[in-house]
């Protein structure tokens, strides 16, 4: 699902809930010239009610949090988030500090029980801090101009050798024999 | 006097057009870049000690006593990107790469999940560590020791306690 | 005037008990009766000056709270710590913040973080904790488990909370936010047409419990990561300043090389924080050329910095006893080229903007700081040496590989904003001399000391000169490889205080200068409540509006 309802150019609120400040110069990196996205017309503008898109920076503090909630509910409908850092995306190293709230999965946990609102579109740019162009391409990603990479991936081991005290002792024979376990260093 | 704006206007002639192409050209990271971090599945032997050295808690693990399987996650919306995992790691399992690509519109694209089937214990039949784990430490141990690896830490303490005397690991 | 070194340490020996906890840094034990006394003569005869106020829970260990007030004395290279025991059944011990103003905060935090009362403070309110905190809770005890707590509070008061403070922001429409890079903290100023007549500050929304999380979950080689994300600009400094701080309690040496590095990087960080802060003023200022030409020379830098750490910022590069990565022939020639180039093109721009008349009509005179101010509110790092007082921890408490590098320290004495820029024009050029000096004659040798073991319950201090003045980390070592009470303290903690003072009969226009002037590092320097105290209207203006001259 890309957006569609944002044809044209995206504005950007940057709202900074608690960032160790590493995201936000990220984010105004950005707009400077070596990376320029208002060529993307992408603009950052000073009021939530301007805005399309909203950029969480860090990872939600107690004190920013009713102040988070007001700018959430002031960007009119549709809208998108983009969750800058790894602070954003799941609390990071805060995680489970006292004064944290620990990301925007908890926030819109906070924001359903209390509120019972549809989410919005949301994109996840982890990186501590991520690079410029990892943010580019995080809106790239929302606009669907470019394909997610990222992927979750699984793995669960099928088959074991037997562990007897036979095959513990005579490891090296038995492990020519199979091929070989693919364990350590070759 | 001359005002200096006429040559501050030169100067940001003479720089001219730097910008990045970007989400229409490719961008790499340079050399040593702390990009994403990845476990080879292949290599990983569930040994915890990414899980413990990991300032974040970005790795975890979890121990399913019914099924016998040990679970080492990562989860991207956590990690710091600091590298102390690839340091420790001594299958070299787990790397940093130079991707930073790594938006997603879903946060569970964000875990990395291997699950490790683990071995149980001869005497008190308790899971204790995975396969793989006891095979990596086999190989650095001389055969006639090997066998005390099929137990799991307590036993093995009392079963060395006792056999101390004539045995001499 | 007592000068020498053993002059000092008698008249400290006068008061109490003297420790030395590690080279040129002393402890005295004295009795809560005599705090005021010795504090006025470290701070005001001996001229030295305030630095930090750290509180302790030492019960488990001696039964007793720990205050420590640290002093440095840049003249005799000397840091004093001066430690105080408290009672825990009265926890009361006399203030020091009558006699410097400075020490303000740092009482009021001790008295959130532990509930020690400081008598005769002039406002002991709430500082730090957030609004929603119950009362009689303090977090950094060792007995309080803050993360059942943590779960508790978050399921029943969240609601109301929210509930509660959008009525208040009913009557301020928009809230404390701004999109630049600026945090979410405001100021209050209380107008008078355009004359500001007083300003309140309202600061510590991006408390995140870094103390608790440190001395709860990690080890001693897990806080160096930590402390680098206090803050995104000057990370590196707190990293090393914490590294400092145990290396010096366990006696590590760490081999010169490592130094040599860690110098290097410090420096980098410094030319990239200060282009910054270039950039933002010229952005307040309206002259957003400036601002674009100076980021797009920091980006240099950036690259740079991504080259020799691994990352733009956040660089992830100590630990305790050394650093993690070396620095080859191939970078030393790259970062001699970029600095050449970045030399070149500032000297080409950056001192004609500096002259232009919108600038300076807009900086010179504007926002002054006295040297006597100055020293009552104890402000660090360019602010301090703007308004007349050299104090720099490079020169008078060498760290690092400074001892063995020619340097100056600038130092102006108008006090306005323009002298701030100066100072910090300065010392771009002198960093970049500096960094030249590093790279030529770095030594080669090892990167990580070899035997590192900390031992349990000792003192250390570690400081550092970041972009925004001194930064000064204390560190109490515990057992099984944690620590056991770590105070970092960043110089903007100091220095936002002192930007009250410099608002004070100001125009209302020249606010966002003024406030920028000393480099808040963790304060969005926006959002502005103004209250006319005639009508007694609030109404909310974003610093852009404000700079536009609305």
């Amino acid at each position: 699902m890309s957006l569609k309802l944002f044809r044209r150019s995206l504005w950007v609120y940057h709202l900074n809930s608690g960032s160790c400040n590493g995201c936000d110069i990220e984010v105004l990196n950005i707009f400077t010239p070596y990376h320029d996205v208002e060529r993307l017309g992408i603009k950052l503008v000073a009021s939530p009610r301007h805005a399309d898109v909203i950029v969480f920076t860090g990872p939600i503090t107690r004190e920013t949090l009713p102040k988070a909630i007001r700018a959430f509910f002031a960007v009119p409908e549709p809208k998108a988030v983009v969750a800058v850092g790894s602070c954003a995306c799941g609390g990071g190293i805060w995680y489970d500090s006292y004064a944290v709230i620990g990301g925007i999965e908890a926030f819109y946990r906070i924001l359903e029980n209390y509120y019972k609102i549809r989410l919005p579109l949301t994109v996840y740019v982890p990186g501590c801090p991520p690079k410029p162009e990892a943010i580019i391409y995080g809106i790239a990603v929302l606009r669907g101009v470019l394909k997610q990479k990222q992927r979750k991936t699984y793995f669960l081991e099928k088959e074991v050798p037997a562990l007897t005290r036979d095959f513990i002792v005579n490891l090296e024979k038995y492990m020519k024999q199979e091929g070989g376990i693919n364990i350590g260093k070759k | 006097m001359k005002t200096p704006r006429i040559d501050i206007f030169k100067e940001a002639l003479k720089t001219g057009v730097v910008t990045k192409k970007y989400p229409f050209e490719p961008v790499e990271a340079p050399e040593g870049f702390r990009g994403k971090p990845s476990i080879d599945f292949e290599k990983c032997i569930g040994c915890e000690a990414c899980v413990n050295i990991c300032p974040p808690n970005a790795l975890s693990v979890e121990i399913d006593t019914k099924r016998g399987i040990k679970r080492v996650m990562l989860f991207l919306g956590r990690c710091i990107f600091c590298g102390r995992c690839q340091d420790v790691c001594p299958t070299e399992a787990i790397k940093l790469s130079r991707e930073f690509e790594l938006s997603s519109l879903n946060s569970k694209d964000l875990y990395q999940i291997v699950e490790l089937k683990m071995a149980k214990c001869k005497i008190c039949g308790r899971y204790y560590a995975t396969v793989r784990q006891i095979l990596f430490t086999a190989k650095n141990v001389p055969k006639d020791q090997r066998p005390l690896l099929l137990l799991c830490d307590e036993c093995r303490s009392k079963v060395s306690a006792k056999h101390i005397s004539y045995a001499r690991w | 005037m007592l000068t020498s070194i053993t002059e000092i340490l008698n008249l400290l020996k006068k008061y109490g008990k003297v420790e030395k906890i590690h080279k040129d840094t002393y402890v005295v034990e004295i009795s809560p009766g005599k705090v005021r006394e010795l504090c006025e003569i470290l701070h005001w005869k001996l001229n030295g000056h305030f630095s930090v106020t750290v509180g302790s829970d030492e019960r488990p260990v001696n039964g007793y709270f720990g205050v420590y007030h640290v002093f440095l004395l840049d003249k005799q290279k000397l840091s004093v710590i001066v430690h105080v025991k408290v009672n825990p059944v009265t926890l009361k011990i006399p203030s020091i913040t009558p006699i410097i103003p400075g020490a303000n905060w740092h009482e009021r935090e001790a008295h959130d973080f532990f509930g020690i009362f400081f008598e005769e403070h002039p406002n002991l309110e709430r500082l730090i904790l957030p609004y929603d905190w119950p009362e009689g809770i303090h977090p950094l005890r060792k007995d309080v488990n803050v993360r059942e707590l943590r779960y508790k509070l978050l399921k029943k008061e969240t609601g109301l909370v929210v509930e509660k403070k959008a009525e208040e922001e009913y009557i301020v429409p928009i809230g404390p936010y701004h999109p630049a890079l600026h945090e979410p903290e405001y100021f209050e100023l209380y107008v008078e047409g355009e004359k500001i007549v007083d300003a309140r500050y309202k600061g510590f929304h991006v408390h995140r419990g870094i103390e608790k999380v440190a001395e709860e979950r990690l080890t001693i080689n897990q806080v160096p990561f930590i402390a680098e994300r206090i803050c995104g600009i000057c990370g590196y400094t707190h990293n090393v300043a914490y590294c400092q701080a145990v290396e010096n309690a366990a006696r590590i040496d760490v081999p010169l090389r490592a130094k040599y590095i860690r110098s290097i990087l410090l420096e980098i960080e410094r030319v990239h924080s200060h282009l910054l802060w270039f950039g933002v003023l010229f952005h307040l200022l309206g002259f957003d050329t400036g601002f674009m030409m100076t980021w797009l020379v920091r980006e240099k830098i950036m690259d740079l910095a991504e080259i020799l750490t691994g990352n733009r910022k956040n660089y992830g590069m100590n630990l305790v006893g050394g650093v993690r990565r070396d620095i080859n022939e191939e970078k030393i020639k790259l970062s001699l080229e970029t600095l050449d180039y970045v030399e070149y093109k500032l000297r080409k721009i950056l001192d004609k903007m500096l002259k232009l008349k919108e600038i300076t009509s807009r900086t010179k005179e504007i926002g002054l700081l006295s040297r006597e101010e100055a020293r009552k509110l104890s402000v660090v790092g360019p602010v301090a040496r703007a308004s007349g007082i050299s104090t720099d921890v490079r020169r008078y408490h060498p760290y690092a590989a400074y001892s063995e590098l020619e340097f100056k320290v600038p130092v102006y004495d108008a006090g306005d904003v323009y002298s701030r820029a100066l100072v910090r024009y300065d010392e771009i050029f002198e960093s970049i001399s500096m960094l030249k000096q590093l790279l030529k004659n770095i030594p080669k040798g090892d990167l990580t000391a070899e035997n590192v073991k900390v031992p349990e319950y000792r003192k250390g201090l570690g400081l550092t000169e970041a972009p925004r003045g001194e930064n000064v980390h204390l560190v109490i070592t515990g057992r099984e490889n944690k620590v056991y009470r770590w105070r970092p303290r960043a110089p903007s903690y100091n220095n936002v205080p002192s930007t009250l003072v410099m608002l004070k009969g100001e125009k209302l226009a020249d606010a966002p200068a003024i406030i920028a002037s000393i480099d808040p590092c963790f304060s969005c320097t926006d959002h502005v409540v103004v209250i006319d105290v005639r009508t007694n209207v609030k109404q909310v203006l974003r610093l852009k509006e404000i700079a536009r001259g609305k």
